[in-house]
């Protein structure tokens, strides 16, 4: 038993399920649903329909090269049977994909972490500019504690601010 | 959405009502020629089904023929799956081959455009119908075949036409 991963949207395929389609060329199609089935029947580019892993690998939202990826590459090089190596990895996998689960995770967290800053710099300027269409300004100007401290900034051109307009 | 388009179906097949499984007595392919459909759901329409009287094939094996015409599939009244044995009618042979138009041939389905279920649970389909042309006895004629052949042949005993492929899916 071996478990496969979808062509269009690389998801595993478990035993029982989706559709092997074998092309003349002798190159072997496996989906994991008809869903994926069906794309590929429409002609579209997996590395362009937004949901699949290839799009999302290819425009960096998700982890493109780890070590623990390496776990799992596809080997040709048939193993004898150990029963203490067998064993082993039956334990190392859980701890391998609890790790690459982290991982991945990290990354999108760190990706989307930009847009926080961005935006509470956002709503803080909000704050301090349409302030007024909450409370009004002259409520603001009694209470201190409804707006953002005030800055004092010296300025170097105070005398001609007091010069009167001439007619 | 699809008993509509079927209702709309300008094939001179009637094909009303059952669409999900095969279609007995009928064309292979229900495809829908009318204006209305959506450039999606021509690809959707597509139901393969067996392999039955009338269906042409390809021949991909070195014996003469080109493509054959199903006459008959053995063993089963809804038409030949993969791995089937059919009986053809040469309609299209090279001109100096075993085989010449005309003839009433033995053939082996090696590929077919509907899937088959295997006994892992998974489901094979190939892009195409194909036949590599058999004596009564089951030795193919020919001594070459092109193209994957699929692993059901090893139960049904086709063991020389997998040691002749190119290619075992």
């Amino acid at each position: 038993m071996r478990l496969e991963k979808c062509w269009f949207c690389s998801s595993t395929i478990y035993p029982g399920h989706g559709i092997q389609f074998v092309r003349n060329d002798a190159k072997i199609f496996r989906f994991c649903r008809s869903k994926c089935h069906k794309n590929f029947k429409m002609k579209r580019n997996p590395r362009k329909v937004k949901w699949t892993k290839a799009y999302r690998r290819l425009h960096g939202k998700d982890m493109t090269q780890d070590s623990t990826f390496e776990f799992e590459r596809k080997r040709n090089r048939p193993q004898r049977y150990d029963r203490i190596n067998t064993e082993k990895v039956l334990q190392a996998i859980p701890k391998i994909s609890k790790v690459k689960a982290t991982r991945q995770k990290d990354h999108i967290t760190k990706r989307l972490s930009v847009g926080r800053v961005n935006r509470r710099t956002e709503d803080r300027r909000e704050l301090e500019q349409s302030i007024s269409l909450v409370k009004a300004p002259s409520v603001l100007k009694e209470d201190a504690t409804l707006t953002l401290p005030k800055q004092k900034v010296t300025v170097s051109y105070a005398q001609t601010e007091n010069t009167p307009m001439e007619e | 959405m699809a008993a509509r388009f079927l209702s709309k179906s300008s094939s001179g097949s009637s094909l009303l009502g059952a669409l999900g499984t095969s279609l007995v007595g009928v064309g292979s392919v229900a495809r829908q020629t009318t204006s209305k459909l959506t450039y999606s759901d021509i690809f959707f329409q597509q139901q393969r089904t067996f392999v039955q009287m009338g269906t042409k094939l390809k021949v991909v094996d070195n014996s003469g023929a080109k493509r054959v015409m199903c006459i008959q599939a053995l063993k089963s009244k809804k038409g030949a799956k993969l791995g089937d044995i059919i009986i053809g009618s040469v309609k299209e042979a090279q001109p100096r081959g075993k085989v010449k138009k005309g003839d009433v041939v033995y053939g082996v389905v090696v590929r077919a455009a509907m899937q088959r279920g295997r006994c892992d649970g998974s489901h094979v389909r190939f892009d195409d119908n194909a036949v590599v042309l058999v004596n009564k006895q089951g030795e193919p004629i020919g001594t070459r075949v092109f193209g994957p052949v699929p692993h059901e042949l090893r139960k049904k005993k086709h063991v020389k036409i997998l040691a002749l492929a190119e290619h075992i899916a």
